[in-house]
Protein backbone atom coordinates (compact mmCIF):
# COMPACT_ATOMS: atom_id res chain seq x y z
CA UNK A 1 0.00 0.00 0.00
CA UNK A 2 1.25 3.92 -0.64
CA UNK A 3 3.01 4.70 2.24
CA UNK A 4 1.19 8.04 2.58
CA UNK A 5 -2.05 6.53 3.27
CA UNK A 6 -0.62 4.11 5.69
CA UNK A 7 1.13 6.94 7.70
CA UNK A 8 -2.54 8.70 7.43
CA UNK A 9 -4.31 5.40 8.96
CA UNK A 10 -1.47 3.96 10.98
CA UNK A 11 -3.53 2.10 13.82
CA UNK A 12 -1.84 1.66 17.07
CA UNK A 13 -1.26 -1.66 17.29
CA UNK A 14 -2.21 -3.57 20.35
CA UNK A 15 1.26 -4.73 20.90
CA UNK A 16 2.55 -1.13 21.42
CA UNK A 17 -0.64 0.04 23.69
CA UNK A 18 -0.35 0.72 27.56
CA UNK A 19 -2.84 -2.03 28.29
CA UNK A 20 -0.50 -4.86 26.27
CA UNK A 21 2.60 -3.61 28.26
CA UNK A 22 0.91 -3.78 31.40
CA UNK A 23 -0.13 -7.51 30.72
CA UNK A 24 3.48 -8.76 30.34
CA UNK A 25 4.32 -7.87 33.46
CA UNK A 26 4.28 -10.40 35.82
CA UNK A 27 2.28 -8.54 38.31
CA UNK A 28 -0.64 -8.08 35.73
CA UNK A 29 -0.82 -11.17 33.99
CA UNK A 30 -3.89 -12.35 35.01
CA UNK A 31 -6.00 -9.62 34.19
CA UNK A 32 -8.11 -9.90 30.93
CA UNK A 33 -8.31 -7.17 28.59
CA UNK A 34 -11.47 -4.96 30.01
CA UNK A 35 -9.49 -4.82 33.58
CA UNK A 36 -6.37 -3.96 32.06
CA UNK A 37 -8.23 -0.85 30.76
CA UNK A 38 -9.24 -0.31 33.85
CA UNK A 39 -6.02 -0.44 35.28
CA UNK A 40 -4.30 2.39 32.67
CA UNK A 41 -6.27 4.70 34.19
CA UNK A 42 -4.60 4.26 37.57
CA UNK A 43 -1.23 4.05 36.78
CA UNK A 44 0.68 7.32 35.96
CA UNK A 45 3.54 7.80 32.89
CA UNK A 46 6.06 9.39 34.16
CA UNK A 47 9.04 10.99 31.91
CA UNK A 48 12.48 11.18 33.38
CA UNK A 49 15.70 12.60 32.12
CA UNK A 50 19.12 10.16 32.36
CA UNK A 51 20.76 10.18 35.56
CA UNK A 52 17.83 11.88 37.38
CA UNK A 53 16.86 10.69 40.67
CA UNK A 54 13.37 8.51 40.94
CA UNK A 55 13.42 8.43 44.84
CA UNK A 56 16.43 8.08 47.72
CA UNK A 57 16.94 5.91 50.50
CA UNK A 58 14.77 6.13 53.35
CA UNK A 59 12.08 8.63 51.58
CA UNK A 60 8.63 7.18 52.30
CA UNK A 61 7.55 5.45 49.42
CA UNK A 62 3.98 5.58 48.16
CA UNK A 63 4.04 3.21 45.35
CA UNK A 64 6.06 1.37 42.40
CA UNK A 65 7.58 1.84 38.87
CA UNK A 66 7.52 -0.19 36.25
CA UNK A 67 10.36 0.72 33.79
CA UNK A 68 8.08 1.14 29.91
CA UNK A 69 11.18 2.10 28.25
CA UNK A 70 14.90 2.91 29.16
CA UNK A 71 17.04 1.74 32.21
CA UNK A 72 17.27 2.19 36.15
CA UNK A 73 19.70 1.73 38.30
CA UNK A 74 18.97 0.15 42.20
CA UNK A 75 21.85 1.51 44.12
CA UNK A 76 22.54 1.69 47.95
CA UNK A 77 25.06 3.97 49.83
CA UNK A 78 27.11 2.35 52.74
CA UNK A 79 28.45 4.05 55.94
CA UNK A 80 31.42 5.42 54.62
CA UNK A 81 29.34 7.68 51.30
CA UNK A 82 30.10 5.14 48.80
CA UNK A 83 27.17 3.76 46.08
CA UNK A 84 27.52 -0.23 45.68
CA UNK A 85 25.30 -0.82 43.02
CA UNK A 86 22.44 -3.27 43.42
CA UNK A 87 20.55 -4.03 40.48
CA UNK A 88 20.12 -2.47 36.75
CA UNK A 89 16.74 -2.65 35.50
CA UNK A 90 15.79 -2.75 31.85
CA UNK A 91 12.12 -2.20 30.48
CA UNK A 92 9.78 -4.54 31.61
CA UNK A 93 11.33 -4.45 35.15
CA UNK A 94 9.35 -3.29 38.53
CA UNK A 95 10.68 -2.22 41.53
CA UNK A 96 9.32 -0.34 44.57
CA UNK A 97 6.93 -2.56 45.28
CA UNK A 98 7.64 -2.87 48.76
CA UNK A 99 5.81 0.43 49.29
CA UNK A 100 2.58 -0.43 47.44
CA UNK A 101 0.89 -1.80 50.40
CA UNK A 102 2.27 0.79 53.45
CA UNK A 103 4.03 3.40 53.80
CA UNK A 104 8.04 2.36 54.48
CA UNK A 105 10.99 4.00 53.85
CA UNK A 106 12.56 3.14 50.97
CA UNK A 107 15.45 0.59 51.19
CA UNK A 108 17.70 1.62 48.63
CA UNK A 109 17.94 4.64 46.02
CA UNK A 110 16.56 4.59 42.15
CA UNK A 111 17.90 6.56 39.11
CA UNK A 112 17.50 6.54 35.78
CA UNK A 113 20.59 6.02 33.69
CA UNK A 114 19.19 6.87 29.95
CA UNK A 115 16.16 9.12 29.12
CA UNK A 116 13.35 6.87 30.72
CA UNK A 117 9.45 6.74 30.80
CA UNK A 118 8.40 5.23 34.12
CA UNK A 119 4.98 3.67 34.86
CA UNK A 120 3.62 4.73 38.73
CA UNK A 121 1.54 2.80 40.65
CA UNK A 122 0.57 4.39 43.53
CA UNK A 123 -1.17 3.17 47.11
CA UNK A 124 -3.76 5.96 47.23
CA UNK A 125 -5.18 5.00 43.55
CA UNK A 126 -5.06 1.55 44.38
CA UNK A 127 -7.07 2.41 47.37
CA UNK A 128 -9.34 4.07 45.41
CA UNK A 129 -9.33 1.22 42.59
CA UNK A 130 -10.30 -1.03 45.29
CA UNK A 131 -13.57 0.51 46.28
CA UNK A 132 -14.53 1.17 42.71
CA UNK A 133 -13.16 -2.18 40.66
CA UNK A 134 -12.94 -5.09 43.82
CA UNK A 135 -12.52 -7.92 41.50
CA UNK A 136 -9.14 -6.90 39.10
CA UNK A 137 -8.03 -5.14 42.00
CA UNK A 138 -7.98 -8.37 44.26
CA UNK A 139 -6.31 -10.26 41.29
CA UNK A 140 -3.38 -7.74 41.04
CA UNK A 141 -2.85 -7.60 45.24
CA UNK A 142 -2.62 -11.70 44.81
CA UNK A 143 -0.28 -10.97 42.34
CA UNK A 144 1.51 -8.64 44.21
CA UNK A 145 1.49 -10.66 47.08
CA UNK A 146 2.74 -14.07 44.71
CA UNK A 147 6.06 -11.46 43.78
CA UNK A 148 6.87 -10.57 46.65
CA UNK A 149 6.67 -14.28 48.32
CA UNK A 150 8.96 -15.53 45.27
CA UNK A 151 11.38 -12.68 46.69
CA UNK A 152 10.79 -13.65 50.41
CA UNK A 153 11.44 -17.28 49.46
CA UNK A 154 14.91 -16.86 47.29
CA UNK A 155 15.80 -14.19 50.25
CA UNK A 156 15.84 -17.36 52.64
CA UNK A 157 17.36 -19.38 50.62
CA UNK A 158 20.18 -16.97 49.78
CA UNK A 159 20.28 -16.32 53.98
CA UNK A 160 20.33 -20.54 54.30
CA UNK A 161 23.09 -20.56 52.03
CA UNK A 162 25.28 -17.56 53.12
CA UNK A 163 24.52 -19.14 56.90
CA UNK A 164 26.22 -22.50 55.63
CA UNK A 165 29.17 -21.00 54.39
CA UNK A 166 29.88 -19.18 57.40
CA UNK A 167 29.46 -21.86 59.53
CA UNK A 168 32.13 -23.56 57.21
CA UNK A 169 34.37 -20.66 57.83
CA UNK A 170 34.44 -20.65 61.24
CA UNK A 171 35.07 -24.16 60.89
CA UNK A 172 38.03 -23.76 58.88
CA UNK A 173 39.45 -21.45 61.39
CA UNK B 1 23.08 70.42 23.45
CA UNK B 2 25.59 68.13 25.72
CA UNK B 3 23.71 67.62 28.68
CA UNK B 4 24.82 66.93 31.94
CA UNK B 5 25.29 63.15 32.03
CA UNK B 6 27.47 63.36 29.39
CA UNK B 7 24.75 61.81 26.65
CA UNK B 8 24.71 62.98 23.28
CA UNK B 9 21.70 64.38 21.96
CA UNK B 10 20.69 61.06 19.47
CA UNK B 11 21.19 59.22 23.37
CA UNK B 12 18.78 61.39 24.67
CA UNK B 13 16.18 61.10 21.76
CA UNK B 14 16.19 57.09 22.08
CA UNK B 15 15.62 57.68 26.14
CA UNK B 16 13.16 59.65 25.63
CA UNK B 17 11.24 57.20 23.26
CA UNK B 18 11.92 54.20 25.26
CA UNK B 19 10.34 55.49 28.42
CA UNK B 20 7.49 57.31 26.49
CA UNK B 21 6.81 53.59 24.74
CA UNK B 22 7.65 51.53 27.73
CA UNK B 23 4.54 53.87 30.02
CA UNK B 24 2.41 53.87 27.17
CA UNK B 25 2.41 49.94 26.83
CA UNK B 26 2.63 49.91 30.89
CA UNK B 27 -0.74 51.77 30.56
CA UNK B 28 -2.40 49.81 27.60
CA UNK B 29 -1.33 46.52 29.55
CA UNK B 30 -2.81 48.21 32.65
CA UNK B 31 -5.80 49.10 31.17
CA UNK B 32 -6.15 46.07 29.00
CA UNK B 33 -5.95 44.19 31.86
CA UNK B 34 -8.60 45.70 33.97
CA UNK B 35 -11.06 45.50 31.17
CA UNK B 36 -9.90 41.33 30.77
CA UNK B 37 -10.71 41.53 34.13
CA UNK B 38 -13.88 43.12 34.19
CA UNK B 39 -14.89 40.68 31.08
CA UNK B 40 -14.15 38.00 33.20
CA UNK B 41 -16.15 39.04 36.11
CA UNK B 42 -19.21 39.57 33.90
CA UNK B 43 -18.77 36.47 32.22
CA UNK B 44 -18.41 34.13 35.61
CA UNK B 45 -21.04 36.21 37.47
CA UNK B 46 -23.58 33.92 38.67
CA UNK B 47 -21.58 30.46 37.62
CA UNK B 48 -20.27 30.64 41.23
CA UNK B 49 -23.72 29.15 42.97
CA UNK B 50 -24.36 26.72 39.97
CA UNK B 51 -20.76 25.41 40.22
CA UNK B 52 -20.30 24.99 44.00
CA UNK B 53 -24.43 23.52 44.11
CA UNK B 54 -22.88 20.75 41.54
CA UNK B 55 -19.68 20.30 43.51
CA UNK B 56 -21.69 19.36 46.29
CA UNK B 57 -24.40 17.27 44.56
CA UNK B 58 -21.34 15.20 42.90
CA UNK B 59 -19.89 14.84 46.74
CA UNK B 60 -22.93 13.33 47.96
CA UNK B 61 -23.84 11.40 45.04
CA UNK B 62 -19.97 10.08 44.41
CA UNK B 63 -20.49 6.73 47.15
CA UNK B 64 -23.85 6.07 45.37
CA UNK B 65 -22.20 6.36 41.60
CA UNK B 66 -19.15 4.29 43.48
CA UNK B 67 -21.33 1.35 44.72
CA UNK B 68 -22.87 0.76 41.19
CA UNK B 69 -19.83 1.14 39.56
CA UNK B 70 -18.28 -1.62 41.64
CA UNK B 71 -20.77 -3.82 40.56
CA UNK B 72 -19.11 -3.78 36.92
CA UNK B 73 -21.09 -0.74 35.37
CA UNK B 74 -19.03 1.38 34.02
CA UNK B 75 -19.25 4.96 35.44
CA UNK B 76 -21.18 6.91 33.06
CA UNK B 77 -23.46 4.15 33.26
CA UNK B 78 -23.96 4.23 37.36
CA UNK B 79 -24.04 8.09 37.10
CA UNK B 80 -27.03 7.60 34.57
CA UNK B 81 -28.58 5.25 37.12
CA UNK B 82 -28.31 7.13 39.75
CA UNK B 83 -30.08 9.79 37.95
CA UNK B 84 -32.97 7.80 36.99
CA UNK B 85 -33.26 6.85 40.99
CA UNK B 86 -32.73 10.07 42.27
CA UNK B 87 -35.86 11.60 39.84
CA UNK B 88 -38.07 8.45 40.48
CA UNK B 89 -37.08 9.02 44.07
CA UNK B 90 -38.41 13.03 44.06
CA UNK B 91 -41.13 12.21 41.77
CA UNK B 92 -42.72 9.40 44.61
CA UNK B 93 -42.31 11.53 46.93
CA UNK B 94 -44.11 14.27 45.38
CA UNK B 95 -46.67 11.87 44.30
CA UNK B 96 -47.81 10.68 47.64
CA UNK B 97 -46.96 13.64 50.29
CA UNK B 98 -47.65 16.21 47.31
CA UNK B 99 -45.90 19.66 46.23
CA UNK B 100 -45.59 21.89 49.22
CA UNK B 101 -47.96 24.78 48.26
CA UNK B 102 -44.27 27.20 47.89
CA UNK B 103 -46.12 29.68 45.95
CA UNK B 104 -49.38 29.93 48.32
CA UNK B 105 -46.95 30.47 51.34
CA UNK B 106 -44.81 32.81 49.73
CA UNK B 107 -47.79 35.31 49.74
CA UNK B 108 -49.26 34.49 52.70
CA UNK B 109 -45.70 35.24 54.30
CA UNK B 110 -45.30 38.56 52.34
CA UNK B 111 -49.04 39.62 54.22
CA UNK B 112 -47.80 38.24 57.49
CA UNK B 113 -44.32 39.49 57.26
CA UNK B 114 -44.74 42.93 58.50
CA UNK B 115 -46.94 41.70 61.23
CA UNK B 116 -44.25 39.42 62.82
CA UNK B 117 -41.49 42.23 62.48
CA UNK B 118 -44.54 44.87 64.29
CA UNK B 119 -44.11 42.29 67.00
CA UNK B 120 -40.70 41.75 67.15
CA UNK B 121 -39.91 45.34 67.58
CA UNK B 122 -42.74 45.85 69.82
CA UNK B 123 -41.37 42.94 71.74
CA UNK B 124 -37.63 44.90 71.87
CA UNK B 125 -38.98 47.99 72.93
CA UNK B 126 -40.34 46.59 75.80
CA UNK B 127 -36.95 45.13 76.43
CA UNK B 128 -35.81 48.36 75.78
CA UNK B 129 -37.85 50.13 78.41
CA UNK B 130 -36.82 47.71 81.08
CA UNK B 131 -33.05 48.25 80.00
CA UNK B 132 -33.61 52.17 79.61
CA UNK B 133 -35.05 52.03 83.43
CA UNK B 134 -31.29 50.36 84.92
CA UNK B 135 -28.69 52.23 82.14
CA UNK B 136 -30.18 55.20 80.98
CA UNK B 137 -26.84 55.50 79.09
CA UNK B 138 -28.05 53.51 76.44
CA UNK B 139 -31.01 55.55 75.20
CA UNK B 140 -28.63 57.25 72.76
CA UNK B 141 -28.97 54.41 70.83
CA UNK B 142 -32.32 54.13 68.79
CA UNK B 143 -32.09 50.32 68.37
CA UNK B 144 -35.73 49.75 67.85
CA UNK B 145 -35.99 52.27 65.00
CA UNK B 146 -32.67 50.99 63.46
CA UNK B 147 -34.37 47.51 63.68
CA UNK B 148 -37.17 48.10 61.77
CA UNK B 149 -35.29 50.47 59.04
CA UNK B 150 -32.85 47.19 58.78
CA UNK B 151 -35.90 44.75 58.35
CA UNK B 152 -37.84 46.86 56.19
CA UNK B 153 -34.70 46.88 53.65
CA UNK B 154 -34.50 43.36 54.12
CA UNK B 155 -37.79 42.51 53.34
CA UNK B 156 -37.82 45.16 50.35
CA UNK B 157 -34.98 43.30 49.29
CA UNK B 158 -37.08 39.94 49.36
CA UNK B 159 -39.60 41.05 47.23
CA UNK B 160 -37.87 42.44 44.50
CA UNK B 161 -35.56 39.52 44.15
CA UNK B 162 -38.05 36.67 44.58
CA UNK B 163 -38.98 36.96 40.43
CA UNK B 164 -35.28 36.98 39.68
CA UNK B 165 -34.65 34.34 42.31
CA UNK B 166 -37.15 32.20 40.38
CA UNK B 167 -35.78 32.54 37.12
CA UNK B 168 -32.40 31.69 38.79
CA UNK B 169 -33.80 28.81 40.58
CA UNK B 170 -34.97 27.84 36.82
CA UNK B 171 -31.48 27.98 35.56
CA UNK B 172 -29.88 26.17 38.75
CA UNK B 173 -31.91 23.21 37.82
CA UNK B 174 -30.78 22.89 34.61
CA UNK B 175 -27.14 23.85 35.30
CA UNK B 176 -26.40 21.61 38.55
CA UNK B 177 -27.14 18.02 37.48
CA UNK B 178 -25.37 18.94 33.52
CA UNK B 179 -22.20 19.99 35.56
CA UNK B 180 -22.55 17.74 38.29
CA UNK B 181 -22.63 15.11 36.07
CA UNK B 182 -19.44 15.77 34.38
CA UNK B 183 -17.79 16.39 37.69
CA UNK B 184 -19.04 13.13 38.75
CA UNK B 185 -17.69 11.70 35.15
CA UNK B 186 -14.13 13.31 34.66
CA UNK B 187 -13.32 14.74 38.27
CA UNK B 188 -10.70 12.15 38.33
CA UNK B 189 -8.90 13.11 35.32
CA UNK B 190 -9.03 16.49 35.49
CA UNK B 191 -7.25 16.21 39.00
CA UNK B 192 -4.82 13.44 36.98
CA UNK B 193 -4.37 16.00 34.77
CA UNK B 194 -3.50 18.61 37.12
CA UNK B 195 -0.98 16.56 39.15
CA UNK B 196 0.53 15.51 36.55
CA UNK B 197 1.87 19.17 36.05
CA UNK B 198 3.98 18.66 39.33
CA UNK B 199 7.80 17.85 38.83
CA UNK B 200 9.00 14.07 39.53
CA UNK B 201 10.98 14.92 42.84
CA UNK B 202 7.66 16.24 44.31
CA UNK B 203 5.48 13.55 42.78
CA UNK B 204 4.37 10.89 45.33
CA UNK B 205 4.49 13.84 48.07
CA UNK B 206 1.63 15.46 46.06
CA UNK B 207 -0.05 12.58 45.08
CA UNK B 208 -0.01 11.50 48.93
CA UNK B 209 -1.45 14.67 50.14
CA UNK B 210 -4.04 15.33 47.58
CA UNK B 211 -5.18 11.59 48.48
CA UNK B 212 -5.68 12.43 51.76
CA UNK B 213 -6.66 15.86 51.56
CA UNK B 214 -9.80 14.43 49.06
CA UNK B 215 -10.63 12.37 51.30
CA UNK B 216 -11.33 14.24 54.07
CA UNK B 217 -13.14 17.07 52.27
CA UNK B 218 -15.19 14.72 50.92
CA UNK B 219 -16.31 13.12 54.19
CA UNK B 220 -16.57 16.46 55.63
CA UNK B 221 -18.91 18.14 52.76
CA UNK B 222 -20.78 14.37 52.91
CA UNK B 223 -21.04 15.03 56.51
CA UNK B 224 -22.27 18.43 57.32
CA UNK B 225 -25.12 18.67 54.06
CA UNK B 226 -26.43 15.55 56.19
CA UNK B 227 -26.53 17.03 59.12
CA UNK B 228 -28.15 19.81 57.64
CA UNK B 229 -30.77 17.16 55.23
CA UNK B 230 -31.27 15.53 58.74
CA UNK B 231 -31.91 18.82 60.88
CA UNK B 232 -34.02 19.79 58.82
CA UNK B 233 -36.39 16.91 58.50
CA UNK B 234 -36.78 16.61 62.11
CA UNK B 235 -37.36 20.24 62.67
CA UNK B 236 -40.10 20.27 59.84
CA UNK B 237 -41.49 16.80 61.43
CA UNK B 238 -41.24 18.72 64.72
CA UNK B 239 -42.90 21.96 63.58
CA UNK B 240 -45.88 19.95 61.89
CA UNK B 241 -46.99 18.88 65.11
CA UNK B 242 -48.27 22.38 65.48
CA UNK B 243 -50.48 24.70 64.15
CA UNK B 244 -47.04 26.66 63.18
CA UNK B 245 -47.84 28.01 59.82
CA UNK B 246 -44.76 28.02 57.36
CA UNK B 247 -43.14 25.15 58.79
CA UNK B 248 -41.05 24.26 55.78
CA UNK B 249 -39.89 27.34 54.94
CA UNK B 250 -38.96 27.07 58.82
CA UNK B 251 -37.28 23.67 58.52
CA UNK B 252 -35.48 24.90 55.40
CA UNK B 253 -33.71 28.09 57.46
CA UNK B 254 -32.65 25.37 60.08
CA UNK B 255 -30.80 23.44 57.97
CA UNK B 256 -29.68 26.04 56.09
CA UNK B 257 -28.27 27.42 59.15
CA UNK B 258 -27.16 24.60 60.87
CA UNK B 259 -23.94 24.93 58.24
CA UNK B 260 -22.55 27.64 60.51
CA UNK B 261 -20.96 26.18 63.74
CA UNK B 262 -21.95 27.95 67.15
CA UNK B 263 -24.01 30.76 65.57
CA UNK B 264 -25.77 29.33 63.06
CA UNK B 265 -28.70 27.63 65.04
CA UNK B 266 -29.30 30.00 67.14
CA UNK B 267 -29.42 32.63 64.23
CA UNK B 268 -32.10 29.81 62.42
CA UNK B 269 -34.53 29.34 65.17
CA UNK B 270 -35.20 32.93 65.57
CA UNK B 271 -37.52 33.39 62.81
CA UNK B 272 -39.80 30.52 64.33
CA UNK B 273 -39.90 31.11 68.07
CA UNK B 274 -41.05 35.13 66.65
CA UNK B 275 -43.77 33.32 64.68
CA UNK B 276 -44.69 30.76 67.22
CA UNK B 277 -45.15 34.04 70.22
CA UNK B 278 -47.03 35.84 67.25
CA UNK B 279 -49.34 33.36 66.29
CA UNK B 280 -49.98 30.51 68.87
CA UNK B 281 -48.68 32.65 71.91
CA UNK B 282 -46.95 31.76 74.79
CA UNK B 283 -48.97 28.43 75.56
CA UNK B 284 -47.60 24.66 75.56
CA UNK B 285 -46.97 24.85 71.71
CA UNK B 286 -44.42 27.68 72.09
CA UNK B 287 -42.63 25.69 74.39
CA UNK B 288 -42.84 22.31 72.28
CA UNK B 289 -41.26 24.27 68.90
CA UNK B 290 -38.57 25.75 71.93
CA UNK B 291 -38.19 22.21 72.79
CA UNK B 292 -38.18 21.10 69.14
CA UNK B 293 -35.43 23.24 68.22
CA UNK B 294 -32.93 23.56 70.94
CA UNK B 295 -33.27 20.16 72.61
CA UNK B 296 -34.33 17.79 70.02
CA UNK B 297 -32.24 19.13 66.81
CA UNK B 298 -29.24 20.63 68.19
CA UNK B 299 -28.69 19.09 71.97
CA UNK B 300 -29.84 15.50 71.28
CA UNK B 301 -30.02 14.97 67.63
CA UNK B 302 -26.91 17.42 66.59
CA UNK B 303 -24.34 17.12 69.60
CA UNK B 304 -25.04 13.47 70.87
CA UNK B 305 -25.87 11.58 67.34
CA UNK B 306 -24.95 13.11 64.02
CA UNK B 307 -21.53 14.99 64.91
CA UNK B 308 -20.00 12.39 66.36
CA UNK B 309 -21.40 10.01 64.03
CA UNK B 310 -20.87 12.30 60.84
CA UNK B 311 -18.06 14.64 61.14
CA UNK B 312 -15.49 13.29 64.26
CA UNK B 313 -13.17 12.50 61.93
CA UNK B 314 -12.16 16.22 61.25
CA UNK B 315 -11.02 19.14 64.17
CA UNK B 316 -13.06 21.61 64.24
CA UNK B 317 -12.50 25.29 63.54
CA UNK B 318 -11.72 27.62 66.65
CA UNK B 319 -14.92 30.02 67.14
CA UNK B 320 -12.78 33.11 66.20
CA UNK B 321 -12.44 31.73 63.02
CA UNK B 322 -15.69 30.96 62.95
CA UNK B 323 -16.90 34.72 63.74
CA UNK B 324 -14.50 35.62 61.34
CA UNK B 325 -15.20 33.75 58.35
CA UNK B 326 -18.68 34.70 59.00
CA UNK B 327 -18.22 38.56 58.42
CA UNK B 328 -15.76 38.46 55.37
CA UNK B 329 -18.27 35.47 53.57
CA UNK B 330 -20.78 38.26 54.41
CA UNK B 331 -18.66 41.34 52.70
CA UNK B 332 -17.98 38.98 49.80
CA UNK B 333 -21.21 37.42 49.20
CA UNK B 334 -24.20 38.68 51.17
CA UNK B 335 -26.28 36.05 53.15
CA UNK B 336 -24.93 33.33 50.95
CA UNK B 337 -21.55 33.79 51.69
CA UNK B 338 -22.67 33.61 55.53
CA UNK B 339 -23.36 30.53 55.39
CA UNK B 340 -21.05 29.16 52.78
CA UNK B 341 -17.95 30.78 54.16
CA UNK B 342 -17.37 28.68 57.36
CA UNK B 343 -17.50 25.43 55.47
CA UNK B 344 -15.04 26.92 52.83
CA UNK B 345 -13.00 28.53 56.11
CA UNK B 346 -13.14 24.65 57.37
CA UNK B 347 -12.23 23.85 53.99
CA UNK B 348 -8.93 25.91 53.68
CA UNK B 349 -8.15 24.34 57.51
CA UNK B 350 -8.75 20.36 56.63
CA UNK B 351 -5.83 21.02 53.79
CA UNK B 352 -3.15 22.80 56.17
CA UNK B 353 -4.01 20.52 59.16
CA UNK B 354 -3.85 17.41 56.26
CA UNK B 355 -0.02 18.96 54.73
CA UNK B 356 0.99 19.39 58.53
CA UNK B 357 0.08 15.76 59.42
CA UNK B 358 2.02 14.58 56.77
CA UNK B 359 4.94 16.50 57.20
CA UNK B 360 4.91 15.76 60.03
CA UNK B 361 4.54 11.96 60.09
CA UNK B 362 6.74 11.57 57.31
CA UNK B 363 9.55 14.17 59.07
CA UNK B 364 10.52 15.37 55.00
CA UNK B 365 13.04 17.12 56.55
CA UNK B 366 14.74 15.43 59.85
CA UNK B 367 16.55 12.39 57.92
CA UNK B 368 18.74 14.82 55.88
CA UNK B 369 20.58 15.50 59.39
CA UNK B 370 22.60 13.21 61.35
CA UNK B 371 22.09 12.63 65.42
CA UNK B 372 24.12 15.65 65.85
CA UNK B 373 22.56 17.78 63.54
CA UNK B 374 25.18 17.95 60.94
CA UNK B 375 23.66 17.96 57.29
CA UNK B 376 24.70 15.15 55.29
Amino acid sequence: MNPFWDNIFRSAKYEQSLPYFLSTIPMFDKLDKRELAFLENFVHARNYETDEVVFNEGDIGSGMYVIRSGQAQIFKHDEGGNESVQANLEAGDFFGEIALTASRPRCASARTTKPTVLLGLFRSDIEEAIRRHPAPMAKIMFSLNRVVSDRLLQCSIQLEKAKIQLEEKQSHE
Amino acid sequence: MSNQAGMSRAQVAVLYLVLTTAIASGIAIYSSASTVTALFKTATTGLFLPLLLSLIVSFLLDPLVQFFESNKCNRTLSIFIVYLLLSFLIFILLLIVGPPNWKGMAQALKADFPRYIGHAIEYVNGLLAIIHEHFPIVKSYDIAERLRVASQSFFGLIIKETPRSAMRIGSLLLLVPLFSFFFLRDSRRIMRGVIAMTPNRYFEMVLDIYAHVSWQLSHFIRGRILEALIIGCVVWIGLSFTDIPYAPILAIIAGATNLVPYVGPLIGMIPGLIIAIVDLGMGGQFWWILCVYVLIAQVILDNFILIPILISKVSNLHPLWVILAIIMGGKLYGVMGMIIGVPIASIVNIIILEIRQYRRTFNLYNRYFTSRGKLL
